[in-house]
């Protein structure tokens, strides 16, 4: 359905102004959000405040049903429902919004690059942590997941989404990986972030892009989130200008 | 360091590649580019891969199936020329990795796996012919099945559909193409004049996409306007793998000699063309006249001592007679 949307509004979004009512959905963030939707929300909720845009966020316990593609965090604006951070982007665009308008195509093409790896590494590393890991799965992850529910659909619902994720995570080679290995290319990734950040204020510059969106919603979510045992949090304190990085996207675009 | 050679098994080549699997021509290409002393084996036989699957570097009895595990066993025995990078361009190597896997890996499991007509027309016989009898039978089966969880399971989701899931697979995946072409831009390699594991990789994505006989594919389509990374594939064939070039180069002459032999001469596929008509035409002739004489049409008398009653015009009378019959 999101594609379906993607289409109709190259067309008929770019006429209509930002909305006033715009809405950000998502799950409750104390007591039910889990790791990775955790990540997305606060990617997209950063990407929207970076391009100065109003809207307003609203906390569902069913978010995740209500999301058209089925992943939380999703905005409504007007008639229109968007989930994801890449289709939220691309609909922002189209309302003459963007923050990766003045780079070159090779700045462009390393600025996505960049994304897939967070996607591709972080994205799939807290799934793995979240939900594979059994401390945390049981101790934390499922809890949460299912506290809106009563008692047999609580145990009932986290244990289907426990086998989607497993599932996933299987079919692109995840699952097999031990803890240490992912947390090696969390090594990895971390350390190809810092390189890439170096001692710059934002990732390409002065100002701040989509990756820096996305950057912060996942190391941001990692560093803060406490989990048993909490083997991420470490790697990525290692690097500190991320952490500071971290700390400057907060105290510049979530004072309020 | 050299006492024991790596061996490496591949899938076998055709098209003038060397390898038809991705990873394993990402393999290949990395080795040739940093001079690894490998001993290849081409093959179509996985029965001795632990995983069923292509590539598998053996060395010093430790076994290496994945690619990236293949990639850091090369790396940390020195071999390789990412030492030549500067960390940020590591970095860049890092992340564009993932891009591919990301983006474009899936639209390539989709386009070999679940395309109906690719995979009827190309991918299964050629895994059929190249997998000996018993293991024929269901490894390309299971490949397909994986290849289905995986692009369904990351890129779809429960409320969407396969059409959308697919559109959006070869939307992912021309962007990539666009993104590697601006990366790659007029340089020789992506990092310059060096060429590092992430040409490897991009090589081995592109080559089979370039050369594999695919019937009119949006992906094919749309890597030939990406000019840049053609030139980038068909350089690293003509540099590291002339051989497998020549063998297709001969192997297509070979074919044309054949034709035009049987083209110009039609005798040359029936080559006692005369023999054989005059062979069959007897055999007619004499088939008909036993079956005549069997059914009493023909009657022979042989008689030494009268010669007056003639056979010929007994069989003339009993012929027609029989003819009167009929009408």
């Amino acid at each position: 359905m999101a594609l379906v949307v993607d289409a109709l509004q190259a067309t008929v979004g770019a006429s209509e102004p930002w909305p006033d009512d715009v809405l950000l959905y998502q799950q409750y963030k104390v007591e039910q959000i889990t790791l990775p939707d955790c990540a997305q929300c606060l990617a997209v909720e950063a990407f929207l405040r970076m391009c100065g845009l109003r809207f307003n966020v609203k906390c569902k316990t069913n978010a995740e049903e209500m999301s058209p593609s089925g992943k939380v965090p999703f905005i409504q604006a007007g008639q229109y429902l968007v989930s994801e951070f890449d289709p939220v982007v691309f609909f922002v665009g189209t309302k003459g919004f963007s923050l990766s308008r003045q780079m070159s195509d090779s700045e462009r093409s390393e600025m996505r690059a960049y994304m897939s790896m967070l996607e591709n590494i972080l994205g799939n590393a807290e799934l793995y942590m979240a939900w594979l890991n059994p401390e945390i799965a049981n101790e934390v992850t499922k809890p949460r997941y299912g506290c809106s529910y009563p008692w047999p659909l609580n145990w009932l619902l986290a244990w289907r989404k426990q086998r989607a994720v497993k599932a996933r995570l299987t079919a692109n080679d995840w699952a097999s990986k031990s803890v240490e290995e992912v947390s090696e290319e969390v090594h990895t990734c971390c350390l190809a972030l810092s390189e890439k950040l170096d001692k710059k204020k934002y990732f390409f510059g002065d100002n701040p892009t989509e990756l820096d969106a996305l950057v912060y919603g996942h190391l941001y979510t990692l560093l803060t989130t406490k989990l048993p045992g909490g083997p991420f949090t470490s790697v990525i304190r290692e690097f500190h200008n991320l952490g500071d990085f971290c700390k400057r996207v907060d105290s510049a675009y979530f004072s309020d | 360091m050299a006492a024991e050679k790596m061996k490496l098994d591949v899938w076998k080549g055709d098209w003038g590649l060397p390898s038809v699997d991705p990873h394993c021509l990402a393999v290949l290409a990395y080795c040739k580019y940093s001079g690894v002393p490998v001993e290849v084996n081409k093959t179509g036989n996985p029965w001795s891969s632990p995983t069923g699957n292509f590539p598998v570097l053996r060395h010093r009895g430790e076994t290496y199936c994945k690619i990236t595990d293949i990639f850091n066993y090369l790396r940390k025995e020195h071999w390789g020329s990412d030492f030549e990078l500067s960390t940020k361009q590591s970095a860049d190597v890092v992340a564009f990795s993932a891009l591919l896997e990301e983006k474009l890996l899936p639209a390539l499991l989709h386009l070999w796996w679940m395309d109906d007509k690719t995979f009827i027309d190309v991918t299964r016989p050629w895994y059929s012919r190249a997998i000996p009898f018993p293991l024929s039978l269901f490894l390309p089966g299971r490949t397909q099945k994986k290849a289905e969880l995986r692009v369904n399971l990351t890129k779809g989701g429960e409320n969407i559909s396969e059409m959308e899931t697919e559109t959006k697979v070869y939307k992912e995946a021309k962007e990539c193409l666009n993104l590697l072409s601006y990366k790659l831009g007029e340089k020789q390699y992506m990092f310059g004049r060096l060429p590092s594991s992430l040409d490897a990789l991009v090589f081995g994505y592109l080559a089979p996409l370039l050369k594999a006989p695919l019937p009119n594919n949006q992906l094919h389509n749309h890597l030939l306007q990406c000019e840049n990374l053609c030139r980038m594939v068909n350089d690293v064939l003509v540099t590291f793998f002339p051989a497998d070039l020549r063998e297709m180069e001969e192997k297509q002459k070979k074919e044309e000699q054949q034709r035009a032999r049987t083209s110009s001469s039609e005798n040359s596929e029936f080559p006692n063309r005369r023999r054989n008509m005059v062979l069959a035409g007897f055999f007619a002739l004499s088939a008909m006249a036993v079956y005549a004489w069997t059914s009493g049409l023909i009657q022979i008398q042989i008689s030494d001592l009268d010669p007056a009653p003639s056979p010929a015009p007994s069989t003339t009378r009993k012929a027609q007679a029989v003819k009167g019959e009929e009408n």
